[in-house]
């Protein structure tokens, strides 16, 4: 694994770590209840009612980084499930129902009190209920209302017009179910959430996200990259998963401060870059040595990912008078934001503009139909924006058919046909 | 010569998909339908016929450039390439029901298009978004969601719908259903008609006239039931629905009988009937949230349908094609079903439209060859 350059990784590493740690303990020892939730889950309403929360894509990429993702994945083939279902959603779940394959990471998951998901994908559903099932914990989930309104460049309308992006009835909807989420994690906890506290919650989010639309404005306009990719990811995911609390407000000024000063004194991620490349789609979580492979050979560095941009973009909300509106607004069109036209599309060539990008990879993957389904739209808008698109087809979390020696070579030949010649 | 009302009626189901010409219809404002999940009572109420999208073998190079493959089935692949090729200028509406996520991504593929501009002539473009999760909230968001486009279909024709007009179509489409239970009867117990048959007469009600249906319908089951008895051993489809018969063939060319599937088009068809004593629309919804067979289809209800159809199969072929986000994930608790129940199956992974591939039909071999023919039916 390529070493850490900023001293704000090794601390949202350990913070991590730590907080798993804590969280076990306090669920083993103290028997405080917990929730396993679907990324796109909103934390802060489980947090202000003292349920900490993991997600199930951090979880399963931590499994993957681990190289414990292809044993799972076997032994949920020999119980009968097609290679064509999704790995990176149900990879928690194996996780779990195989557990005697082999000793989970980090001790693995307790048992969750409820999980949450959002009914996006056509596998929620089905995961997550057999997942509740096989640890005997209350599932709830949230429906997914589908999105017929599609205003251009939703960017700009989500920070101060986020009503005019989602249209009314699936808003009512989406804050409809969030209150009734609310209700049940109430009636769990014996105490009522307070709606000033979500206000100032999301408050803090907003600020923790203007501090992250900041880093993204160093990494985009200095003469190069002052943090890897890699770095971006884990310093924000390590911050998204507690987003508003504390550490997480500090740690995401703290990262700012620390691209600062890299930026003021010089600092490269990969001095006398020559190619600057974004990734689109999520992370190969198996290996993401990937990511720094191409920098020594061809001086070419990974810039961009969605993990960074996205939090700005997609959870900032001023104007909080009814802040459950406000957090459903967030939620509406989550997924579609990152993966469908016309929004997908038309956001990555912006960033990619906007971060000088001179070549982009687009994960074809292997598994995941939903984030699978959109790539051509945003494969032919990039190439129409002269940005050189190279499709790299993956599993994120399954490196069984994975060969990174074949990858990156054709990684290296890109560069050198379309990118840096 | 007269057709009969079999050939008619089967005529209608293969003519009916859009792989037909359009334009034929010129006469009759009609709507394009990607799956078979929207009240069909509402479309015929705004005085539209309805056309199906189904899947097929025709090639589809306009639409690959923007549908990736292995995420979309036949049937949407099929809608592209008509909506990329000008074939559905003609067409009222496009509405895609939220039966699956590949017909939601499918559904903003289409408005892409139009933004666009690589499809200039596609008529106007609507979700019907359907949830079918057992939240409070669903049932009064499905039916305002079924009330909007019932007024988008009164504009077509720029015509007052009543709810009495609802109503009325209610019962025209009972009267048609009624007549599709008297075919699906012929399938249970000691079926009279194979499934490659039945399929396009049960199918034929989504696209034909209810009344002409029910007529046609009655006249075929009459006629059917003259038959002798079909002695191979009785099949059930599960997994992914089909929207066609070719792997009824591929089943029924080794000397089994295809008795149901599970899925809109024949099953479905030929369902209870609608009973509405308040709001129609809501009534509508409801229906349509719990009897939908799709990918969001809850797994409980879907297991609760299965079981309901066991007892009268020999047994179970499991269509899991490439494209299956869903079912293939209720396939252990089904396997293990079927091993309590001492039922025989296979899972096939080929698309259900086109040819099997050879695995498949070794597994197909192996499943029936050994299955003995009912002795019942051979002794009379």
């Amino acid at each position: 694994m390529a070493e850490k350059q900023l001293q704000s990784t090794i601390a949202a590493g350990a913070f991590q770590k730590e907080w798993f740690a804590d969280l076990r303990r306090r669920v083993f020892d103290e028997r405080q209840p917990y929730a396993l939730l679907q990324a796109d889950v909103p934390f802060e309403l489980f947090d202000l009612l003292d349920f900490p929360a993991v997600s199930n894509q951090w979880w399963a990429s931590l499994v993957a980084a681990k190289r414990q993702a292809p044993a799972y994945l076997d032994a949920m083939s020999a119980e009968g499930h097609h290679e064509g279902l999704c790995h990176y959603c149900s990879l928690g779940y194996a996780s779990t129902k195989y557990r005697d394959v082999q000793e989970p990471p980090w001790g693995g998951l307790p048992t969750p009190r409820l999980l949450c998901a959002r009914l996006t994908c056509d596998c929620i559903h089905r995961v997550f209920s057999l997942w509740a099932e096989a640890f005997g914990s209350e599932l709830i989930e949230i429906d997914h209302p589908g999105a017929s309104d599609l205003p251009p460049r939703w960017w700009e309308l989500g920070r101060h017009r986020w009503r005019e992006l989602v249209e009314p009835h699936r808003l009512e909807f989406v804050a409809s179910t969030l209150k009734r989420l609310v209700e049940r994690l109430e009636a769990i906890r014996g105490r009522q959430l307070e709606i000033d506290a979500l206000r100032q919650r999301l408050e803090r989010v907003n600020l923790q996200e203007e501090a992250f639309d900041a880093t993204r404005h160093l990494i985009a306009s200095s003469p190069e990259t002052p943090v890897r990719m890699t770095e971006q990811i884990s310093n924000v995911m390590a911050t998204q998963w507690v987003r508003g609390t504390d550490w997480a407000l500090s740690h995401a000024r703290a990262f700012h401060d620390e691209v600062r000063q890299r930026v003021a004194a010089g600092i490269a991620a990969c001095p006398g870059e020559k190619a600057r490349l974004m990734w689109v789609g999520v992370g190969l979580w198996h290996d993401t040595d990937f990511y720094t492979a191409f920098e020594a050979s061809h001086r070419a560095v990974f810039v961009w990912s969605m993990y960074l941009a996205f939090g700005p973009d997609g959870y900032i909300r001023y104007g909080l008078d009814d802040p459950m509106a406000a957090l459903a607004s967030r939620l509406a069109s989550f997924n579609e934001y990152l993966h469908n036209p016309p929004w997908a599309s038309e956001w990555i060539v912006q960033q990619a503009r906007l971060h000088r990008i001179n070549g982009a990879l687009v994960l074809r993957p292997r598994s995941m139909k939903p984030a699978a389904a959109g790539r051509l739209f945003i494969e032919h808008a990039l190439e129409n924006a002269g940005i050189p698109v190279l499709p790299i087809e993956a599993d994120v979390v399954d490196a069984r058919a994975w060969d990174p020696k074949t990858a990156r070579e054709s990684v290296r030949s890109f560069l050198e046909k379309r990118v840096i010649a | 010569m007269t057709a009969t009302p079999i050939a008619v009626l089967t005529a209608a189901f293969e003519e009916s998909g859009i792989a037909a010409e359009p334009d034929a219809r010129e006469t009759e404002r009609f709507v394009v339908l990607s799956w078979p999940s929207v009240p069909i009572e509402i479309v015929r109420a705004a005085g539209l016929a309805p056309i199906l999208a189904r899947g097929g073998l025709t090639a589809t190079p306009t639409a690959d450039a923007y549908l990736e493959p292995g995420i979309f089935p036949s049937r949407l692949r099929n809608l592209a390439e008509a909506a990329l090729t000008g074939r559905l200028k003609n067409a009222a509406r496009i509405i895609v029901p939220r039966t699956s996520d590949a017909d939601y991504k499918f559904f903003l593929y289409l408005r892409e298009f139009v933004r666009l501009g690589i499809a200039p002539t596609l008529p106007p473009v609507l979700l019907f978004d359907l949830l079918q999760s057992q939240g409070p909230d669903v049932r009064s968001y499905n039916a305002a969601r079924l009330c909007d486009l019932l007024r988008e279909f009164a504009t077509v024709n720029n015509r007052k719908v009543t709810l009495d007009d609802v109503r009325h179509e209610i019962r025209r489409t009972n009267a048609a259903r009624a007549a599709g239970r008297r075919l699906m009867a012929l399938r249970h117990g000691i079926p009279r008609v194979t499934g490659s048959e039945v399929f396009p007469l049960l199918g034929a009600f989504w696209s034909v006239d209810p009344q002409v249906y029910a007529t046609l319908a009655i006249a075929a089951a009459d006629e059917l039931a003259e038959r002798p008895a079909l002695a191979g051993p009785r099949v059930l489809l599960s997994g992914a629905p089909v929207d066609g018969t070719a792997l009824h063939v591929a089943i029924e060319a080794r000397g089994a009988v295809v008795v149901s599937e599970i899925g809109p088009w024949a099953n479905g068809a030929a369902g209870s009937d609608v009973v509405c004593d308040g709001d129609p629309v809501t009534t509508l919804a409801d229906r349509c949230c719990l009897e939908t067979i799709g990918p969001r289809t809850p797994a409980e209800q879907l297991q609760r349908t299965t079981v309901d159809l066991l007892d009268n199969v020999d047994a179970v072929v499991v269509s899991l094609p490439t494209e299956d986000t869903a079912f293939g994930w209720d396939y252990p608790a089904l396997r293990t079903l079927l091993l309590k129940k001492g039922i025989p199956h296979a899972c096939l992974s080929s698309d259900s439209c086109g040819p099997l591939s050879a695995a498949d039909e070794e597994r197909l071999d192996l499943l029936l060859t050994g299955l003995p023919s009912r002795t019942e039916v051979r002794h009379g």
